[in-house]
């Protein structure tokens, strides 16, 4: 239970200790959340299921209280946590959020809701976490965004908004198919015919593809990752963004698998469009924020496609890319930041010459770029082999076709490298990376490389509870 | 030591060395730092020399298993056999010899130790696509050479008028490449579908003893797949436009990667499945004209360029164009062959000419030079050297290589062959051009570019000496069957048929003696007929290559690279462009985000309809909840 509750404590506690020592302490509570979940991960045995809290009695609208995780859900608390260590790092030297009581009170409550969501066996705790994790991130974009982020944000929130209360219909739908609870076990149980399970799984498909962003419901998506501010952008790609992957797999997928030969291909077809179109837009954007929203864009709807093929090799993979998009997303939008903070500007025409200033800063960017185009040793390649490889192996086209990715990548991550990064010297100050930075940089780099050396340390953990999920799938599909 | 506990260590060496260069070269001095990667390159050309002396059968050594999900286990492991060890004694031994070169070369350098660096992790790179023990292995490799010819290319990106150029190059180079890539990924996948591994021992025992094949259409599929894959790293028809432009990389970097080594991954890609290709006789087929083209293509534009680094590019696509023709039909060997006399003097050539800008103080156009044999003797004589191994002058290496790819031509048929030798005939055409350009007639360029014009140092000389020996005796490898009384020596072919999956079950007809005889005597009077030419209009005459604007049709088109660039521009370029603008401003600015902002107002702006709507059929804190939310959320955007 400390696994909640710490970063729970944590958002509170971050507000009564002073100025001086916030991001000290922020740092260390992240990183006592970093050692509890390892703690965790040493005592856990791959296939098992541990229960971190469970009361079958009924409070209000018939939820219970059930907590606890399995590989997939360990995987994806230690990747919460080691993100929000991560971010909080990235965000380190800008002192006016990093000491900001009510910045680091967010990321943890952020980090609290993450956890809840990913550790929620009940539908309707599910639902709340859920909820309660859009309150900080937007909190975080509107208390430190850009100046003209008011319009955008109350789009991103009442987009997501509707996308939830979809979500919410779709969960009282189910609610009255049972007598039961909420629990996941009963609700995996219920069975529906193919047109109940369709209208049940269209409120989460929504909710969830909303928040991914699938195309075509990605369109706030790339404004608000501009207009908020790093650490928020952070927070939206790196971790919220896998919340949705995480629901499709966790709960949408075993409990309507009776229409999943309905949604299959629309899904499908979905994330190849986005990545095709996401990718083909970023290649003119000039804002470099923008060009790795969309091409945030694009990785996703392969993950979300991947996830649609009923193969423990999808799966992996799905969750191996998660993992890693995470990491590049983050590395990407610091590189942003770095350049965004020493200049004051981040339009790729008007910079340039900044890997003669700055050679380690060029070094590091350029490993986090051919990480985001998924090169060989990088755990992007082993995600994407997989996906690709089941994809076409399901249709040879639509492999084709988002095996394009592979290309587009590169135009575009080296198109904004290139343009920001080489060409002659000028006039401009750039001051090299600090330590700090440096170490951001370097423990994203190590992640992304030993996954992609040794996959199988995160295979291992996670294949048996997909497994599980598979076999509750396919049982009520077929 | 045993040959498994060895291949580990080939690895090794080089990447100790990178990992040196790349975190403390900085601090080293240059010697040090250059002798470093030089060293370790040796030492793995060494140990690769141990290695293949005493290797009978194949041996595979496993590193650990990086994949394992029921259907699916790939390993990190590696594979030696005589193929691969070729390739790695060709890949350190060449590879030694230009990192010696570019200890001299680069010394002016700023970036110094990033250079050795990146070429050590090139050879690491390189070996594991060459020893890796499955096409996964070759992935990675084959990836990873993309990734430091990237780098290398855009090595200078920091130059005052060609750094953001250079950097273009760069990313040309590796964005085709990847296109290659994706088809060798799919032909990955398809192996996968159809041999549930992508081992080569496995695979090849299937098809092999087993006789377990895919049916005909999978077969096409797979070898097609791969060889889209070759067509992007070996510069082909169409992936072929990266390798010119990757000349804005430093030199050395154009003889290891551009010439002697990365581009020819395909061909070693090929070869190492060659028993897949020998039941997909359609691919071949395409193999072989597509081979045919690009030679061709590549040698015609060639004619007319006037970058000494450019004319050797065209002549290196036009040149592993011939290798695909040798695929095509099957002569594999050959293709070996060529590919080892080819990197002999190919690097030798790029290093010369690598040689000739150092003493030109950087400058590449052949028109500002002239009149250098005497100024920078060993540079001459070297160059003279490869120049005519190249044109296939007899008794040089190029020779017998050469003549073995047209006598199987010949074999198939008499129009594959008469188009090779006009290919031929222009290769040596352009290589006498730019040799009598470059080395005979006048000096050109300014007073003061020649008052600098000096020999090279040691360090660049004795590797051109040494290739320049390899050039000329590299034909002993695989001298034909008329030569020694009869018996011929056949080691290379001996040397592959031993060991490699696939190769002793194939048996080409050899032209007879007569016949070898006859399309001997047509190439040596090609080729001297040409010198004799050139050395007329060039030597003679003195004429200079002409300023663009007076060149004839032929010529521009030429010169102007057939206008491929501009046809892949009009082609690929300006539409995606165009989509990505319509997308952008027309799908995703005004559709899409219009609909959302309608949507988001009626929301916003009726939230009593909602809840009121709502409140008749739940009991719900939770709406609440969210509805609070909202209030929250309005209280601070109202506030703002």
């Amino acid at each position: 239970m400390e696994l909640l509750i710490l970063p729970l404590a944590l958002s509170l506690v971050s507000l009564i200790i002073p100025k001086s020592t916030r991001r000290f302490a922020a740092l260390l509570g992240a990183l006592a959340s970093i050692v509890i979940a390892v703690v965790h991960l040493t005592s856990f045995h791959a296939g098992a299921f541990v229960e971190l809290f469970s009361s079958n009695h009924q409070t209000f609208f018939r939820m219970t209280y059930q907590m606890g995780y399995d590989g997939l859900g360990l995987a994806m608390i230690l990747l919460t946590n080691v993100i929000v260590f991560v971010i909080l790092l990235a965000n380190f030297e800008n002192v006016n959020i990093a000491s900001n009581k009510m910045f680091n009170s967010m990321v943890f409550l952020m980090q609290f809701a993450l956890l809840g969501v990913f550790t929620s066996f009940d539908l309707i705790l599910f639902y709340i976490f859920w909820e309660l994790s859009l309150i900080p991130v937007f909190l975080i974009a509107f208390w430190f965004g850009e100046k003209d982020r008011k319009r955008t944000l109350l789009i991103f929130f009442i987009y997501t908004f509707i996308g939830s209360l979809a979500m919410l219909f779709s969960i009282f739908y189910i609610g009255t198919l049972t007598t039961g609870n909420y629990d996941y076990q009963t609700l995996v149980d219920i069975e529906m015919n193919t047109k109940t399970a369709l209208v049940v799984c269209m409120g989460f498909f929504f909710a969830f593809a909303v928040k991914i962003p699938l195309f075509p419901f990605h369109t706030w998506q790339p404004e608000t990752y501009t207009k908020s501010p790093m650490a928020g952008t952070m927070l939206l790609s790196g971790l919220m963004l896998k919340m949705a992957l995480f629901g499709i797999l966790r709960w949408m997928l075993p409990l309507t698998p009776e229409a999943y030969h309905c949604y299959k291909y629309v899904i499908i077809v979905l994330g190849l469009i986005g990545v095709i179109y996401a990718a083909v837009i970023a290649m003119k954007q000039n804002d470099l924020k923008k060009i790795f929203a969309y091409a945030s864009i694009s990785h996703v709807g392969l993950i979300a496609a991947g996830l649609m093929i009923l193969s423990i090799d999808a799966f992996t993979g799905a969750v191996v890319q998660m993992v890693n998009h995470a990491f590049v997303a983050v590395g990407l939008f610091l590189a942003a930041d770095i350049i965004d903070r020493r200049l004051g500007r981040r339009d790729i025409q008007t910079l340039g010459g900044i890997a003669v200033k700055a050679p380690k800063f060029a070094f590091w960017f350029a490993v986090i770029c051919f990480a985001a185009v998924s090169v060989p040793l990088t755990s992007g390649f082993i995600g994407e082999f997989l996906l690709i490889k089941e994809l076409f192996t399901d249709n040879a086209w639509i492999g084709v076709l988002i095996g394009t990715t592979l290309i587009l990548a590169c135009v575009y991550t080296f198109r904004a490298y290139q343009l920001s990064m080489y060409g002659k010297e000028s006039s401009f100050n750039f001051n090299d990376l600090t330590i700090t930075e440096i170490i951001t940089f370097a423990i994203i780099s190590i992640i992304v490389v030993v996954f992609g050396i040794y996959p199988q340390l995160l295979i291992d953990l996670v294949k048996p509870s997909l497994e599980t999920i598979l076999m509750t799938i396919k049982e009520s599909s077929i | 030591m045993s040959i498994q506990q060895l291949l580990p260590l080939l690895l090794l060496f080089p990447l100790i060395g990178a990992f040196i260069n790349g975190t403390a070269g900085k601090k080293l001095p240059k010697i040090v730092a250059g002798s470093l990667a030089t060293l370790m390159t040796f030492v793995s050309f060494l140990i690769a020399l141990t290695i293949f002396l005493n290797l009978d059968q194949p041996v595979r050594s496993l590193l650990f298993t990086m994949i394992d999900i029921d259907s699916l286990h790939l390993d990190a492991a590696l594979y030696a056999d005589n193929l691969s060890m070729w390739m790695t004694l060709i890949i350190t031994g060449v590879g030694s010899l230009i990192h010696l070169f570019s200890m001299g070369y680069m010394s002016h350098d700023k970036g110094y130790y990033k250079f050795f660096t990146y070429l050590n992790l090139f050879i690491f790179s390189m070996l594991i696509l060459v020893l890796g023990s499955n096409y996964f292995m070759l992935f990675f490799g084959w990836e990873g050479v993309g990734i430091c010819s990237y780098l290398l290319i855009g090595f200078h990106y920091d130059d005052e008028q060609k750094g953001l150029l250079n950097g273009l190059a760069a990313r040309k180079a590796f964005i085709m490449n990847r296109i290659g890539d994706l088809g060798l990924l799919i032909g990955l996948f398809l192996m996968l579908l159809s041999f549930g591994t992508l081992e080569y021992e496995q695979v090849s025992r299937m098809v092999l003893v087993d006789k377990i094949l895919p049916n005909g259409n999978m077969l096409f599929a797979i070898t097609i797949c791969l060889f889209i894959g070759a067509t992007g790293k070996s510069a082909q028809i169409p992936l072929f436009t990266w390798l010119p432009d990757a000349m804005a990389g430093p030199t050395p970097v154009s003889a290891l990667i551009h010439a002697a080594t990365m581009v020819t991954a395909g061909i070693f890609l090929v070869v190492r499945s060659n028993y897949l290709f020998h039941y997909a006789p359609f691919t071949r087929e395409i193999i072989l004209y597509i081979g045919l083209a690009t030679s061709i293509v590549a040698a015609f534009i060639a004619l007319r360029q006037n970058d000494i680094k450019k004319v050797l590019a065209y002549s290196t696509v036009s040149q592993l164009g011939l290798i695909f023709v040798a695929l095509g039909l099957e002569a594999y060997t050959t293709a070996i062959f060529h590919v080892t006399t080819h990197a002999f003097f190919k690097a030798l050539l790029f290093l010369g000419s690598g040689s000739v800008i150092h003493a030109m103080s950087g400058e590449q156009d052949i028109r500002k030079m002239g009149g250098l044999k005497d100024k920078i003797r060993i540079t001459h004589i070297t160059f003279l050297i490869g120049t005519l191994a190249i044109s296939g002058f007899p008794l040089f290496s190029g020779f017998y290589s050469k003549d073995e790819i047209l006598g199987y031509a010949f074999g198939h048929s008499l129009t594959i062959y008469i188009l090779l030798v006009i290919s031929v005939t222009m290769t040596a055409i352009y290589m006498f051009r730019l040799y009598f350009v470059v080395f005979h007639g006048t000096f050109r360029d300014s007073k003061d570019v020649e008052h600098h014009v000096h020999e090279s140092p040691l360090s660049m000389t004795l590797p051109l000496m040494v290739l320049a020996v390899l050039s000329v005796i590299g034909g002993v490898l695989n001298l034909p069957g008329i030569f020694l009384h009869g018996s011929g020596t056949h080691f290379l072919n001996n040397l592959l048929n031993k060991n490699v999956a696939g190769l002793d079950q194939i048996h080409n007809v050899h032209p007879d003696h007569t016949t070898t005889l006859i399309l001997m005597g047509v190439a040596v009077a090609i080729c001297l007929t040409t010198l004799f030419i050139s050395s007329i209009v060039y030597k003679k005459k003195g004429s200079v290559p002409s300023e663009d604007a007076q060149l004839s049709a032929w010529e521009t088109f030429s010169n102007k690279k057939m206008y491929w660039d501009e046809l892949y521009d009009i082609l690929f370029v300006k539409p995606i462009e165009w989509f990505s603008k319509v997308f952008y401003t027309i799908v995703d600015s005004f559709i899409l985000s219009g609909i959302i902002e309608g949507v988001v107002r009626t929301v916003a702006f009726s939230g009593d309809i909602v809840r009121k709507w709502q409140t008749g059929k739940v009991n719900s804190y939770i709406l609440w909840m969210v509805f609070g939310i909202i209030g929250f959320i309005t209280y601070y955007l109202i506030k703002l």
